[in-house]
């Protein structure tokens, strides 16, 4: 159970929780014992239940813990199953959640909803601005998770959490994928889950770059050259990715461009192979500009290295609106697992539907 | 054991050290940033920080 705080009201109760460094820096919604379990029983599971250990702090996330987070971020109890899936992700070892916490490099867990729950539990946006404001379900789960890796698991900026500049998406980093508007079968089909699941997968990475492609029809090259803008963008010498040759990185098709490839034969397996192949770098450039780094190939100074271990590596989803634009999301890969994606299925079997709730 | 840390992650070097539960880990202060001196610079600091290094395995 938590040590709890008392207010006079709740501006007062406010100003106590930035001050003990509990906030984002933004207003919260206060976390009344009244809230908090009625988010409790939206998961249908106990409030003890631990779904995690979470870093750096190595604090133990509760069900009644990510709750309060989540009333904190303005979620409505029928966002807590992604929410309980995100934390469950960003908890297992593979994620190297300590060290992205501490690190320098700007990184911050995004979430990717996949399957019924994206409505279901939400809705969650994938379409124009689902990544910018405006839409509830993204803007608060996302926000909720940052709160549970203050909070819970101790990340404070220049004590803990080392991010030299940080980057939005440190407040809230949350999408579906646009499974309707996708010429492929859902993402988290290519990672081994049923059509028939909902699942969440995080991916600790970079804020979005865009990139550019206005695409022609009649080009037959029209699919390459989208794939070569695609993968100059995703990595370049700058990267984490292509100094590390190491990591993970997602590609997130605009449905316009993801039609591109898709008409001209392309899956999403094809696309990351393709796109593995034209992130081999120079290994003369990562030797000129890698610094310490560059010493790696010091003694084989020719030809080109993959950037990415294997093409699984490279994540592709498609969401966004119809236009010139994808975007494409770096990561930072020095930890122990190389800061992998990792999905956990929606568990909402035992979700209950609690009546008249608009809210927090 | 010493772990050496940087005057800007001293912090989080004794963060961590708590919320691992080794607290009293021994530690050297080196000044920040420390990549990219030089090897000039770096054996300078080096000889700085030399008996703070020796001192620490022996209160171990």
């Amino acid at each position: 159970m938590f040590d709890f705080l008392t207010a006079e009201n709740e501006e007062s109760a406010l100003e106590q929780l930035h001050d003990l460094g509990c906030t984002d820096g933004l207003p919260v919604i206060i976390p009344t014992v009244e809230r908090v379990t009625k988010s409790i029983l939206a998961t249908g599971l106990d409030g003890d239940m631990v779904l995690g250990v979470l870093g750096p702090l190595m604090g133990v996330a509760t069900v009644e813990k990510v709750a309060a987070a989540a009333v904190m971020a303005g979620c409505k109890p029928d966002y807590m199953p992604l929410l309980v899936a995100a934390v469950k992700a960003v908890a297992q070892p593979e994620f190297d959640l300590s060290e992205l916490q501490a690190t320098t490099h700007c990184t911050a867990p995004l979430i990717i909803v996949n399957g019924a729950a994206r409505n279901t539990c939400g809705p969650v946006a994938s379409g124009y601005g689902a990544l910018g404001p405006g839409h509830r379900a993204n803007a608060s789960i996302g926000r909720a998770l940052r709160l549970c890796l203050i909070n819970i698991g101790g990340g404070r900026p220049g004590i803990s959490d080392m991010a030299l500049h940080g980057h939005p998406g440190k407040f809230t980093y949350c999408l579906a994928e646009a499974e309707e508007e996708s010429p492929f079968p859902p993402m988290h089909t290519s990672l081994g889950f049923d059509e028939s699941d909902s699942v969440v997968t995080v991916l600790g990475c970079e804020a979005p770059h865009s990139c550019l492609y206005s695409d022609n029809a009649d080009d037959p090259e029209d699919a390459e050259k989208l794939l070569h803008i695609l993968s100059v963008g995703l990595t370049n010498i700058a990267t984490n990715n292509a100094i590390f040759a190491s990591g993970m990185a997602l590609v997130c098709l605009g449905p316009k461009h993801a039609n591109v490839l898709a008409r001209s034969g392309h899956t999403r397996e094809s696309i990351q192979k393709r796109l593995w192949e034209l992130t081999h770098l120079s290994k003369a450039d990562h030797i000129r500009f890698g610094g310490e780094f560059g010493k790696h190939f010091i003694d084989d100074p020719d030809g080109e290295y993959p950037a990415f271990k294997a093409q699984e590596h490279i994540l592709v989803m498609v969401a966004g609106g119809v236009g010139l634009y994808s975007m494409v999301m770096p990561n930072w890969g020095g930890a122990g697992h190389q800061n992998s994606a990792v999905s956990m299925k929606v568990e909402a079997d035992f979700f209950c539907e609690i009546p008249g709730l608009g809210g927090a | 054991m010493v772990t050496l840390i940087t005057e800007d992650f001293w912090d989080q070097g004794s963060f961590v050290a708590t919320s691992l539960g080794m607290p009293d880990i021994p530690r050297v202060r080196l000044p920040h940033p420390i990549a990219g001196l030089g090897e000039e610079k770096i054996g300078l600091i080096a000889e700085e920080v030399i008996e703070d290094i020796l001192d620490s395995f022996e209160n171990v």
